[in-house]
């Protein structure tokens, strides 16, 4: 009876999702959610971007149910614009689980696209780079908020 | 092998634990828990813009404040191999319980080995 429902969901699913790869992003067709979902990503090369928005690229090993993770020839990447990119290697990283943000499998082939189309700078070029970057967003953010304020608007967060 | 675990295993090891105020902390591993606690010793801890250093023969560092930790190469493998040491004594342990019973039996009072002070002097 269950069998039998399970198979009229899954051939119900067929009809909603055009391909596999839409049917594999809908939650149910994991077996776990949560951090368990991981189990899938295991000793494959994933990204993980914090909650800071800096971004570890390297092999996932272990995690835990606070997705701790272990990432192994680790990478930090930094992308600038849609022309530059710099990387600083990390070797073995033990993230906290608090400060990632997102974890998510790589696909070699579009990443090496991606790349070829970057040059790659210096690292710490790059990071002085963001650093100003975020510094004028920064100060745009405030000019915009002071604006709003003076014209009697509460600007939201 | 959790996390928690390949953390333990790097007791004793030069660790780089990044904090979340972005201040680095190099230094010897003593201990850690499971809240990611850790002590560490002979710590150099380089501030957030990377220009001023401090020395510390001894370091605490509270687990909620860690970004993250730098380990060693091998570590993973190490690991692994401490997980397969630590499951092979298991199974040793489980299948050797024979002979466990008749260690414990030697010295009861009916077996002929038993050569108790007491029984000696009765």
């Amino acid at each position: 009876m269950t069998q039998n429902q399970n198979r009229s969901q899954t051939a119900g699913l067929s009809d909603v999702f055009q391909n596999d790869s839409e049917k594999d992003l809908y939650l149910e067709s994991y077996m776990y959610t949560t951090a368990a979902a991981l189990v899938g990503s295991i000793d494959k090369i994933v990204t993980v971007t914090l909650r800071e928005g800096r971004v570890f690229i390297g092999i996932l090993r272990t995690f835990d149910q606070f997705a701790n993770l272990v990432l192994q020839d680790t990478v930090e990447r930094i992308y600038i614009g849609d022309d530059k990119y710099a990387e600083a290697p990390q070797g073995v990283f033990l993230i906290r689980g608090e400060n990632v943000s997102l974890v998510g499998e790589i696909d070699l082939d579009q990443q090496d696209k991606d790349l070829e189309k970057r040059s790659q700078i210096p690292f710490p070029e790059a990071q002085r780079i963001r650093k100003e970057l975020v510094a004028a967003k920064q100060a745009k953010t405030t000019k915009e908020r002071e604006l709003m304020l003076s014209k009697g608007f509460e600007p939201q967060s | 092998m959790l996390p928690l675990f390949l953390l333990a295993t790097a007791k004793g090891e030069p660790i780089q634990v990044e904090l979340k105020n972005n201040v680095t902390i190099n230094g010897y591993l003593v201990d850690c828990d499971s809240w990611m606690n850790l002590t560490l010793e002979n710590v150099l801890e380089v501030d957030a813009t990377g220009e001023h250093f401090k020395k510390f023969p001894q370091f605490y560092v509270h687990g909620v404040e860690i970004k993250g930790v730098r380990m060693d190469e091998n570590i993973i493998d190490r690991a692994r191999q401490k997980e397969q040491r630590a499951r092979n004594w298991n199974n040793n342990n489980n299948s050797n319980n024979n002979q466990r019973r008749n260690y414990n039996n030697r010295y009861s009072a009916n077996s002929s080995g038993g050569n108790r002070g007491n029984q000696r002097q009765r």
